[in-house]
């Protein structure tokens, strides 16, 4: 790369970043965007389960009922609240994140038995992890997410135009049609692309960069937390319950499990004998916790030591209270005394921006319409990804020069990533409601059938003629979509708002998709016809 | 194909673009941490979160910047960075 303009690097330097990443980036985009209805997509996938509203206090009244019956001698008992968007009570003793959870019905105290299912967090899994083990799904995601921060600023410099390529739009009109599209989507967003992106790098920044961390704590990340409590104001209880709290927190930039936090039981037990005492209505705590946190803002409450005088009742926030991600934050009262022993200090502003940053990300706050304009906008952003993975070919295709051969690998891969992996999400909840509801290794089983179509498809692409491949895994996925909702009436399982939104959401999806597999023409021969000017004009820009 | 073919003066580009990038930003994280006149945690934290901005302008500029040798003399700067970020602990390991 001789002398070249500035433009002319930058263009080069997106063109590769793009394609090389943008394989990897639209499937992290299309799980992301997915995972939004993470918890909806779980409802739907386990149709078993009731979702009549159910008050929390009553939910906290029957677990316990249930608890002091069955496990009465546990160290610790954790209670999964039922809330707006996960409706169901379950219940685990021992260490939350250990514990097998049983579903109680919130108002009889039965237990309720549910498919199996990997669920919506699948894709929540997968757009941080790609379904790799967590420690180098991070670093993957990390990387490509790095290559979009290039990508999106490698593009902004090359367009020059920025503005009035906003109201550039000319459909049908081959390539040009493609660049104007995926300028507008690029453009239209920028704000968003951009800071899904670096938000998203700074939930794990710790991990990616460290170095501040080692210089001034010698990479003890727990002793940087220590600081972050001792800077702000505490209600400490006594100085010998201060020691549990720096287990506490180290956890607190780890996107991985939603709503972890450890069961704190046990920890003195054995030290010295404790006294009896009777636990006092766990419902109690709900109104304290509402008092701290809003009304239906609690998410779980867990208890260490019940029936000893030092029990201790841990409230726990839902992600949503506001836009700061306090993942792993609760309040600590006293079971016995109902004092508080121990409540979440107020982030500083460095931390407090980096928990908003995060927060940002993960879009808990705000309730539906805020999920609803994130969908939207990574959409969006799938859009802006898939229509320049497109863009590269339709160019490529029309220049002499270059290899054929990767022009030909490159369009089947872009076929496999972008419309294969839409047939595979969807075919994912198909088998949640294919495969029987009692087989063994359920949860694997789809994960199976995700990937397994998700193999086919490339297959598929290498197979068929380019362009009959689009329209047919296109339409693929638009058939599975539309027909979601037949699904539910082989079954007879009853239907709620929620699970009716997730199949009005897919049969919408699927129009989007079978329009988008009807605009794809049959060949690139019969692509709309090229004038001389536009290629003209393809030469002189980017 | 000779070290002076284009591949191999991209290839050098790349590895110099991707992990002497790295390199600069770890090191220029770890200064500005320590030339920080804030609390230790905040300049942990303010220093990480600009890190991402820091990696990504490399990355752009190593791109753009003719000359490989100016690139890799950019690289170069992470050691005297590198010696202000971690200044106590080199102390430590000589004494």
């Amino acid at each position: 790369m001789k002398q070249r303009s500035l433009t002319q690097s930058m263009s080069w330097l997106h063109t590769w970043c793009g394609l090389l990443l943008g394989w990897v980036l639209f499937a992290i985009f299309l799980t992301g965007t997915l995972a939004v209805f993470d918890r909806e997509l779980n409802v739907w996938m386990q149709p078993e389960l009731p979702t009549r509203a159910v008050n929390q206090t009553l939910a906290a009244e029957t677990a316990q009922r249930w608890l002091e019956r069955e496990h009465p001698q546990a160290t610790s008992w954790n209670i999964g609240l039922p809330t707006e968007r996960a409706p169901s009570l379950s219940v685990s003793t021992g260490e939350q994140r250990r514990g097998v959870r049983t579903l109680l019905d919130a108002q009889t105290g039965e237990v309720l038995e549910a498919r199996q299912t990997v669920g919506g967090n699948f894709f929540f899994r997968f757009h941080y992890t790609l379904h790799t083990p967590r420690n180098i799904g991070i670093w993957l995601v990390g990387f490509a997410a790095m290559a979009m921060l290039v990508a999106i600023i490698s593009g902004i410099i090359i367009h020059k135009k920025i503005f009035k390529d906003f109201f550039t739009f000319r459909p049908a009109k081959g390539q040009r049609s493609w660049l104007d599209g995926h300028n507008a989507s690029a453009v239209l967003l920028l704000p968003f692309h951009l800071m899904i992106t670096y938000t998203g790098l700074v939930i794990f920044f710790l991990i990616y960069m460290p170095a501040a961390l080692d210089v001034l704590y010698d990479g003890n990340r727990q002793a940087m937390q220590r600081d972050a409590r001792a800077g702000s104001v505490q209600q400490q209880a006594t100085a010998a319950q201060g020691e549990g709290r720096a287990v506490r927190g180290e956890n607190t930039q780890a996107g991985g499990q939603r709503g972890e936090g450890r069961g704190e039981g046990g920890q003195r037990r054995g030290e010295h004998p404790v006294e009896n005492a009777p636990l006092p209505p766990l419902a109690d705590f709900i109104a304290k916790g509402e008092a701290h946190y809003g009304a239906g803002m609690l998410s779980a409450l867990s208890v260490s030591n019940p029936g000893k005088a030092d029990a201790r009742v841990t409230v726990r926030p839902l992600l949503g209270s506001r836009i700061e991600l306090t993942k792993g934050e609760s309040l600590v009262f006293s079971a016995v005394t109902g004092k508080v022993l121990q409540a979440p200090p107020p982030s500083g502003a460095s931390q407090l921006t980096q928990r908003v940053m995060a927060g940002l990300h993960f879009a808990q706050f705000g309730g539906y319409p805020m999920r609803w304009l994130y969908f939207i906008c990574g959409l969006v952003s799938c859009v802006m990804i898939a229509s320049g993975l497109v863009l590269y070919t339709v160019k490529q295709r029309k220049q002499a020069k270059g290899s054929r051969t990767f022009l030909n690998i490159a369009e089947r891969i872009n076929i496999a990533s972008v419309a294969g992996l839409s047939v595979a999400c969807v075919a994912l909840l198909w088998a949640n409601r294919l495969i029987p509801a009692e087989l063994i290794g359920r949860g694997q089983w789809e994960t199976r059938v995700f990937f397994g179509v998700w193999a086919l498809s490339l297959l598929h692409a290498a197979l068929r003629p380019v362009f009959v491949a689009w329209r047919e895994q296109f339409y693929a996925a638009a058939a599975l979509c539309l027909a979601l909702p037949l699904l539910s009436l082989l079954n007879t399982f009853p239907m709620d708002g929620m699970r009716v939104g997730v199949e009005v959401t897919s049969v919408a999806l699927g129009l989007l998709l079978g329009w988008l597999a009807w605009k794809i023409p049959a060949s690139a021969r019969s692509a709309p016809a090229r004038k001389p000017r536009a290629a003209r004009l393809a030469g002189a820009e980017q | 194909m000779s070290l002076s073919h284009p591949a191999w003066s991209l290839l050098l580009r790349t590895l110099l673009a991707l992990l002497g990038g790295y390199l600069f930003t770890y090191t220029a994280t770890a200064a500005l941490a320590r030339l920080l006149p804030v609390g230790r945690y905040d300049a942990v934290v303010i220093a990480s979160l600009l890190s991402f901005a820091v990696y990504t302008a490399f990355i752009l500029w190593a791109y753009a910047v003719h000359s490989l040798s100016r690139l890799a003399l950019a690289v170069a700067l992470s050691l005297p960075l590198a010696l202000i970020g971690f200044w106590p602990q080199l102390l430590e390991l000589t004494a």
